[in-house]
């Protein structure tokens, strides 16, 4: 398969899911009523998306609630197939789930658990040493390394229903990695887990990236774990792709305003009123600092206006909040 | 071999998680007795009052019972526990843990149907053999070599029907997810613990053609006890093999039906 | 009492079973099953004459108020209520500003009426079919009606107080599965209990389980009258009044100990 290493290691072509939901009232008589019969109707979950990801890449996958995200991974796994559009992933079809395409890849979910509830986990780790077919000498070395990386040698022994929210997810993590795959599909990995957990798996993932090349494609919905660890996120909404790109290029693209910080002298800051240009708006306002909103493309005769107008001691120029951005975007459903 | 070694896991790490409660033991005990106790009563009730039905007295009847508890013991040992995890309450397709599933690379149905072991189940089938080699000694008939292995050729074949109709019935829950389909078919297999003769006809018809219950009990019982007719093992032989194929095709769809249907 | 509360519960649980109404069709269809089956094998045995003096329309006809009255006695809730309070989802029960017992009793009436949906219309045909015969009385009819709510009474509160147990021990619905055994064998399932052999006749009329499934049939066909009748009914009620006086020190203590260690 010598196409393989020129192809992007995901290709995905006009991909469409439609799946039909039942469709129920509320109420007694609509209860007795979908007795007879269930109404249903047809949800597009995805649609007509267009992406490629290469190798070794680590790909943020964003959007809100329901757009359509968890249905995409799970067509590039081959747990779904599309309802149209072509997938390749490492030169295979997802949905043919050809066993040497199915242990290249790894599906690791923060919200269901592939360990075994009430046995220790080295024991599920033996069982998906098995399915996978690894050497003893081959399994041996890699649950030592991953062990070792995110640093849960006194966990191997003790019933998993007995581990922490954080212990748990690193035995997900382990299980997920222990046959080496090529593609590693994320999906909402720190989920409910606290601040310095959630660093650890950002720190453990980006090192795991880098010694072995892993490609990444991560749905998360703390914007921190896709800043830290994707150069590049694709955002999805009700199930269109709407950008894909830098994350700070998102901002930039999406956001039409910039945010102006200055501190005024004291004797201006008393007046108490200004003669705001270029439609600036006062978002916030605190004695002699003042934070201003004004039109990205009126930014620069805005600055140019308030340093000729008053005497300030200080001016920054910045882009909003990438995660006020993004709440806008979520909100109203485009750019 | 990767099968054989996998099953080894599975059933290794069946027995760690059994042993998990202790207190399972004897819960585990107490509804084997109980299901002794009220299988054997149910059939003694019976032929306390009339000697004999349809030509079926207490011993042969009893024998039935036995190749029932016997296959109900084997069910339980892996297919029922497997199919469960799969297509049982919170099951996999339920709560959507079968992800993790679809993307091994083994063979599914074998994973669906060996991948949790109940090892108390052989507890149940000694009581079950048991039960069966009394009836038989009852009847005054000779334990003979090759009775034994036809037998034995017959058990096999029911538990192959059975098994394909249990996975038959689990995989309707990939379009009703959530219904307990297996358990409209336990329901119905009670009806094995009695004889075929002793119901009316068309009973009997519905339970050798539609759901072949009856040939799952009552042909073993009658390979002990030297009553087999040749019709009847080609019927038992034929039907396992048929089944089982028909079943795993069925399945293959219901995985297929799976990936392209839901959400 | 909040009366209005309690019919919100009621009918709030009833929405929210009804999405779920295959699985309760599938459980009442399995709690027909025993029935079904002895009423098969009773009137096949019955022939064209009789067995323990019912003929085989007559032993059709006693099962099929079996699987009604098994029906309305049975109380699905209790199996529920051991999970309840191991979960701790019984803090919500304690929370809410009526009596708890409004909560199992609640999901106990919106399960009967879910069944019933399924049960009545099958039973009718089953009717139609099998041609039952039933000979009574208007008097008989208003006895068996009583004894039939004071079986419904004895069943659940029975059922609670070995359900409340959970409070003390994780597997409580082991004696649950206990009680099921126990009427099966002693309460009219098996066999009719005028016809069970002098042993477990003697313990069917001295414990309660006769009293919670068979004794109203028995009321209606006549099989109990003149003195057995004063003295069933003397038996059944000081039975279903020590349930109801168990289930409320289980209650009691069990709330101080939850109380003292907590869910």
């Amino acid at each position: 398969m010598t196409s393989a290493s020129i192809q992007p290691v995901i290709l995905v072509r006009n991909l469409t899911k439609t799946y039909r939901v039942p469709v129920r009232e509320s109420g007694l008589g609509a209860s007795i009523k979908s007795m007879i019969k269930r109404a249903y109707s047809e949800v597009e979950a995805v649609r007509t998306i267009n992406f490629s990801i290469e190798a070794g890449e680590m790909v943020g996958f964003i959007g809100p609630n329901g757009a359509g995200k968890t249905t995409t991974m799970k067509m590039l796994s081959g747990i779904l197939y599309p309802t149209s559009g072509d997938i390749n992933v490492l030169g295979y079809i997802p949905m043919e789930r050809h066993p040497a395409f199915l242990r290249r890849i790894s599906m690791v979910l923060g919200n269901k658990s592939q360990m075994l509830w009430d046995i220790p986990p080295l024991d599920t780790f033996r069982i998906l040493g098995e399915i996978y077919g690894l050497s003893a000498a081959n399994y041996r070395q890699t649950l030592d390394e991953l062990v070792g990386l995110l640093g849960m040698e006194d966990l191997l022994k003790k019933p998993v229903r007995n581990l922490s929210l954080g212990e748990k997810m690193k035995c997900e993590l382990a299980a997920g990695l222990l046959h080496r795959p090529a593609v590693l599909f994320l999906d909402e990995p720190t989920l409910g887990l606290d601040i310095s957990i959630q660093r650890r798996m950002r720190d453990f993932l980006k090192e795991y990236n880098r010694r072995y090349g892993v490609t990444v494609l991560l749905t998360s919905h703390y914007i921190a774990d896709v800043m830290a660890l994707c150069p590049r996120v694709i955002l999805i909404h009700c199930g269109k792709l709407i950008y894909d790109g830098e994350l700070q290029g998102l901002a930039q693209t999406l956001a039409p305003f910039k945010l102006l910080r200055l501190t005024l002298n004291q004797e201006n800051a008393s007046v108490g009123h200004f003669d705001l240009p270029y439609s600036a708006e006062i978002v916030e306002r605190e004695n002699s600092h003042l934070t201003l909103r004004v039109a990205r493309e009126a930014a620069p005769a805005a600055v140019s206006y308030l340093l000729t107008s008053f005497t300030v001691s200080d001016l920054t120029i910045e882009d909003p909040p990438i995660e006020a951005v993004i709440d806008r975007i979520y909100q109203e459903g485009s750019v | 071999m990767v099968y054989l070694r996998l099953i080894a896991q599975f059933i290794r790490a069946s027995i760690m998680e059994e042993t998990s409660y202790r207190v399972n033991f004897w819960i585990n005990l107490l509804h084997s007795l109980l299901n002794l106790t009220t299988g054997v009563l149910g059939v003694y009730i019976l032929f306390a009052q009339i000697e004999r039905v349809n030509g079926w007295g207490f011993p042969a009847a009893l024998a039935v019972l036995g190749v029932y508890l016997t296959i109900q013991a084997l069910r339980n040992l892996f297919i029922g526990p497997s199919l469960d995890i799969l297509a049982g309450m919170d099951g996999e397709v339920w709560s959507g843990n079968l992800d993790f599933t679809l993307v091994r690379p083994v063979n599914i149905q074998f994973l669906a149907s060996f991948r949790r072991w109940h090892l108390f189940a052989l507890f149940d089938l000694i009581l079950g053999l048991g039960v069966l080699v009394f009836a038989v000694v009852r009847m005054h008939e000779a334990l003979t070599l090759p009775n034994i292995g036809l037998f034995l050729l017959t058990l096999v074949a029911a538990t192959g029907i059975l098994y394909a109709i249990l996975l038959a019935f689990s995989a309707l829950v990939f379009w009703s997810p959530g219904v307990m389909f297996t358990w409209i078919f336990d329901g119905v297999f009670q009806l094995g613990r009695y004889p075929l003769g002793l119901y009316p006809g068309w009973v009997r018809l519905a339970l050798t053609w539609i759901i072949p219950v009856g040939v799952i009990t009552t042909i073993p019982a009658q390979a002990l006890s030297g009553d087999l007719s040749m019709n009847q093992l080609a019927l038992i032989l034929l039907m396992s093999v048929v089944l089982v194929f028909c079943a795993s095709l069925f399945f293959k769809a219901a995985l297929r039906r799976y990936a392209s249907a839901s959400s | 009492m909040n009366h209005k509360g309690g019919w919100a519960l009621i009918k709030s649980s009833w929405l929210s079973w009804m999405q779920y109404r295959s699985f309760f069709f599938i459980l009442a269809f399995g709690w027909m099953i025993p029935p079904l089956i002895y009423m098969l094998v009773w009137s096949g045995a019955a022939g064209a004459g009789s067995l323990g003096g019912l003929t085989s329309q007559e032993f059709i006809a006693y099962y099929l108020l079996l699987i009604l009255v098994n029906q309305l006695t049975y109380s699905q809730t209790n199996w529920t209520v051991g999970d309840v309070i191991r979960m701790g989802s019984i803090n919500h029960w304690l929370l809410r500003p009526m009596p708890p017992l409004y909560n199992p009793l609640a999901s106990e009436v919106a399960g009967k009426v879910v069944t019933m949906v399924f049960v009545l219309p099958i039973s009718s045909v089953l009717a139609l079919v099998l041609h039952p015969e039933l000979h009574t009385s208007w008097d008989r009819v208003g006895l068996a009606l009583l004894a039939l709510a004071f079986a419904w009474l004895l069943r659940f509160f029975w059922g609670y107080w070995l359900a409340l147990l959970a409070f003390w021990t994780t597997r409580a619905d082991a004696l649950l599965a206990l009680q099921d055994s126990l009427v099966f064998l002693l309460a009219g399932v098996v066999a009719p209990v005028w016809m069970l052999p002098a042993g477990l006749k003697a313990a069917a009329n001295g414990l309660p389980f006769r009293f919670m499934v068979g004794f109203p049939i028995e009321v209606l066909m006549g099989q109990v009258s003149g003195q057995a009748l004063f003295i069933g009914f003397g038996v059944q009620t000081l039975w279903a009044a020590a349930a109801v006086i168990i289930s409320t020190i289980v209650w009691w203590l069990g709330l101080r100990r939850y109380a003292a260690i907590g869910g």
